[in-house]
């Protein structure tokens, strides 16, 4: 599997589970959004067969810092991990390939297209 | 924070062709993102959408979801040439939608607060049989700005 249809699978599985997270806040069931059990359970059966899809190391640190940050990913903007908001070292930033992971909260970083 | 600020006029389509609800959340999309960032955004919101139609009823639907996509909350808006189909709660076509996408980390929550803002305008709206004044993008955004002083005042 090309390293592009990996990471549009790992983009899609985090923003999934960010939706799983959602639909479960007090606050947007009060705006009125209700979801059926139903269809979060399918929704829970969709992200598990996208994470089967992930090389299993990927899946691995994914399910593991989903466990202990809620979020797996966090963005970079302006040099610095969006998830624990550490200056990340510049030699990390001209890094290109593979999956590159906060040296400070182990996060998944993720650089946006601008 | 209120809504007009966040609507910007290329972001408001108000002839917006309609058809497949999928085709319609796509050219909404487009309007914020292109590329595989577009692609990821529709995946997602048509995922929320199998969760339950995010047609409120009486003719406005709100697709929204989050995204590692984009990097602030971005929001479409387009109004039907004609009112479609998008399986609302109420079974009723649909002919004004608000799309919204935040990115994943929100301080404040201000996703939530925004969709519920938006809930609050668009029955104000239907309401006041106000969908199809605004005949600008910018009496669009004059429009809304006016309802949202309006609830202001009443809350």
């Amino acid at each position: 599997m090309s390293s592009e249809i990996v990471e549009m699978h790992l983009k899609l599985l985090f923003d999934l589970d960010n939706l799983l997270n959602d639909i479960d806040e007090p606050k947007y069931k009060k705006i009125g959004f209700k979801v059926e059990q139903e269809e979060k359970q399918s929704l829970i059966r969709t992200r598990n067969a996208l994470l089967k899809k992930l090389p299993r190391d990927m899946a691995d640190v994914y399910e593991r810092l989903k466990e202990r940050y809620q979020r797996a990913i966090a963005p970079v903007d302006k040099g610095f991990c969006f998830g624990c908001f550490q200056r990340l070292p510049t030699e990390l930033l001209t890094q290109t390939k593979g999956m590159i992971t906060c040296p400070n909260c182990g996060r998944i970083l993720y650089w946006r297209k601008k | 924070m209120n809504l007009a600020s966040l609507l910007s006029k290329d972001r408001i389509i108000l002839s917006l062709k309609p058809g497949k609800k999928e085709k319609v959340i796509e050219d909404l999309v487009y309007a914020i993102k292109e590329g595989t960032d577009a692609e990821l955004i529709v995946s997602t919101l048509l995922k929320r959408e199998e969760l339950g139609s995010t047609g409120i009823g009486k003719g406005i639907a709100i697709p929204h979801c989050r995204s590692l996509a984009v990097d602030k909350l971005e929001i479409a808006v387009g109004r039907t040439t004609k009112p479609m189909k998008f399986n609302a709660i109420d079974k009723k076509p649909v002919s004004l939608i608000f799309l919204i996408v935040a990115p994943p980390q929100d301080p404040g929550n201000q996703y939530l607060i925004t969709l519920g803002k938006i809930v609050q305008i668009a029955k104000v709206l239907t309401k006041k049989k106000l969908i199809s004044k605004p005949n600008t993008p910018d009496e669009f955004i004059t429009l809304i700005n006016q309802v949202e002083k309006d609830l202001k005042k009443r809350n």
